[in-house]
């Protein structure tokens, strides 16, 4: 029981000293950034659409946050430039949380 | 090349002599500026030229990477230790016996004759003294139970289990619309890699369907190795065939700290089965996100093949589950499944293995273990397979998760299961029944032996499930609180949970646990948990015997052929690294 206490005690110690944040790099709520993605995003980018189908599978992680931090949406800034810096962030941590090489729900079909 | 042009021309032109004039040196200049713009020009072209050479080699080694390794893994790590102490553990061994078919047999004379002490039935009056006097004195008479041994209670406490649990995870392209998923999986305690356990407990048997949470050694297992073939014709049928993703189901997969690591019910179902899945897309024309209807069918036992069925003695059936599995919501924030599954023709057991255990040699076999008490701590291992058909069996359920946007989790969730026994049992039961014996007499008829006559009950038997939590974020992680509770029929297929006291979530009484988890990073969390057990029946997680009620079994007015557990604690302490 005294050495359960122990490895316990030093389970909490490392944890105290290791623990960070679990949110991801820059600070953006991913479930927000689901919301934004929905409302500001599939408008343009849902199947069959001119703009392209896109989902977060359509690119890795870091080619999200490379499209985030060179891009910017290029191609139509309009569309990042109305969002804030915190939704812009929200919406990047979504994408690379669901990114094609991320970790994925294990389900069939 | 241009540079070679540029200096043809400068030389035609330049090498005339120029009369240095304003105008002519104004030109001069303006030549030169234009020649330093060429050969800034051309030393750029050649860098980005230089460039796209490095970067036309490294894509081909990706195209190439990507083009011969087709399977991509990940995976994770983990140990953890567990300090786990049992509370008034109790073994009163004993069986049911049908004393009025006893009786009439042996009135009958089939046992031989009493009054000779070296007829079967007097050998065995002659070891069991009171049990004869009551018998011969007219007080024994339809089932009752009849006591082995005597009853034993004592505490058991394992300061110290380590385990080692290995998960790599696949995934390969087949086609557009074709996936492969597997997983190879280790879980093992320390120093121990023999695969197999002392019978000391359902858990304790090494089958098929359990592996993946039973410590097993040092080798890897397929957990699960399935296809998806999705959008069928254009539609949104998808069919997946193979070794299911049917452990780690929402919502047990919140206290694992992942995402959803199963298709079914995690309540309900946690269990490695073999089968197909036929599912539609039902979102799609609803506009309900995530919205997916499944059909489920599987084999949990093959009554056949491997069995021994040449000699043509086989009374068992193939197993067969049948169906459907609901997700009705799967937005992200809320998450509701309906589970409605049926198995046909259950048996009194699996195939597997284990270590037979002395103490019911000393029951059930006097001679052979006449010589297994020289070899006191060798225990033969022993491949295992039920003896019969005892019924069939139906699972059903509502489950619920809310995920806040601040990541505060919240999930309910209602199990029903069905036990419809047919009257029949093996040793250890019939479906949701005991057992009752009667004498037989062995093949050269020397010894007299009991064995199973029929089930005590042929009666239907409903059981319920409640299971409840929640997980928030907490500093430098996140907070988690579950109860659970399963009632005295309670007979989920939730066996594969590798909690090593049993499943919490088959208990047939309470579960509560509390869990810190400590995220290092995104990839690297430290999980401590507490868990306290207080079983109230006996049997939980399997639907073979009659459960009683675990403080009849401490009085000793129940008998049970294994131990039973009244309470127990596991505290653990965990790392868990993802790669």
């Amino acid at each position: 029981m005294m050495k359960t206490t122990h490895s316990i005690g030093l389970g909490l110690l490392l944890g105290l000293i290791l623990g960070s944040s679990a949110m991801a790099a820059d600070g953006g709520n991913p479930k927000k950034g689901k919301h934004l993605y929905k409302k500001e995003c599939k408008t343009c980018h849902s199947k069959g659409d001119a703009a392209g189908e896109l989902t977060p599978m359509s690119k890795t992680m870091a080619q999200w946050d490379r499209f985030f931090e060179k891009d910017m949406h290029k191609g139509k800034p309009e569309v990042f430039q109305k969002l804030s810096e915190q939704e812009l962030k929200d919406v990047q941590q979504f994408l690379y949380d669901h990114a094609a090489d991320s970790d994925q729900p294990q389900t069939c079909g | 090349m241009r540079t070679l042009i540029s200096l043809a021309v400068a030389s035609a032109l330049g090498f005339t002599p120029l009369l240095f004039t304003s105008q002519s040196l104004a030109a001069d200049n303006t030549a030169n500026s234009d020649q330093a713009k060429i050969e800034r020009l051309q030393q750029k072209i050649d860098e980005l030229s230089e460039e796209l050479a490095d970067l036309d080699t490294r894509v081909n080694k990706t195209e190439r990477h990507t083009a011969l390794d087709r399977i991509t893994f990940s995976g994770d790590f983990r140990t953890k230790v567990h300090s786990l102490h049992y509370r008034d553990v109790t073994w009163n061994p004993g069986i049911k016996m049908n004393f009025d078919d006893f009786g009439r047999r042996a009135m009958a004379g089939e046992y031989g004759d009493p009054m000779d002490p070296t007829s079967p039935l007097g050998k065995m009056m002659a070891a069991n003294p009171d049990m004869a006097a009551a018998f011969m004195g007219g007080q024994l008479s339809g089932v009752m139970p009849w006591a082995l041994g005597s009853t034993n209670t004592y505490d058991i406490d394992n300061d110290l289990f380590y385990t080692t649990r290995l998960r790599l995870d696949i995934k390969a392209n087949v086609w557009e619309n074709v996936n492969f998923a597997g997983r190879l999986s280790m879980y093992k305690n320390w120093g121990d890699s023999t695969g197999v356990q002392v019978f000391d407990s359902w858990r304790s048997f090494s089958m098929d369907g359990t592996n993946s949470g039973n410590t097993s050694g040092d080798w890897l297992r397929v957990e699960r190795a399935y296809f998806d073939w999705k959008n069928i014709g254009g539609s949104e049928f998808y069919l997946s065939i193979g070794r299911r993703p049917s452990t780690y189901g929402p919502p047990s997969n919140i206290r694992e700290n992942e995402q959803r690591g199963g298709t079914p019910s995690g309540h309900l179902v946690h269990f490695n089965f073999d089968g197909a899945t036929l599912g539609y897309n039902l979102g799609e024309i609803t506009g309900i996100e995530g919205q997916v209807v499944r059909f489920c069918y599987g084999q949990g036992f093959e009554s056949q093949w491997g069995n021994g069925e040449l000699f043509g003695n086989l009374v068992t059936e193939d197993t067969h589950l049948g169906g459907f599995n609901i997700d009705v919501i799967n937005d992200g924030n809320h998450f509701v499944q309906l589970t409605l599954f049926g198995a046909k023709d259950i048996n009194d057991g699996f195939k597997g293995s284990m270590a037979f255990p002395n103490e019911l040699a000393a029951i059930f076999a006097p001679t052979m273990y006449q010589d297994m008490q020289k070899f006191d701590s060798f225990n033969f291992v022993t491949r295992v397979q039920p003896s019969g058909v005892i019924g069939d069996m139906f699972l059903g359920g509502l489950g619920y998760v809310y995920e806040s946007d601040e990541d505060f989790k919240a999930f309910a969730s209602l199990g029903w299961t069905r036990a419809e026994s047919n009257g029949n049992a093996g040793m250890f039961g019939g479906l949701l029944t005991d057992a009752t014996f009667t004498g037989k007499l062995s093949a050269d008829g020397s010894e007299l032996m009991m064995v199973p006559l029929a089930a005590e009950s042929d009666a239907a038997h409903d059981g319920y499930g409640v299971y409840i939590g929640m997980q928030m974020p907490a500093p430098y992680g996140k907070f988690g609180l579950e109860y659970n509770y399963g009632s005295k029929y309670w007979s989920p297929f939730t066996q594969a949970q590798d909690d090593p006291i049993g499943s919490k979530l088959a208990t047939r009484g309470h579960v509560v646990e509390a869990y810190y988890l400590f995220e290092v990073n995104p990839r690297m969390f430290i999980k401590l948990a507490g868990l306290y057990y207080d079983y109230e029946y006996t049997g939980s997680g399997t639907p073979v015997g009659a459960p009683v009620k675990v403080d009849d079994v401490m009085a000793g007015s129940a008998v049970s052929l294994l131990p039973v557990v009244d309470t127990a604690v596991d505290l653990n302490a965990s790392l868990t690294v993802k790669f």
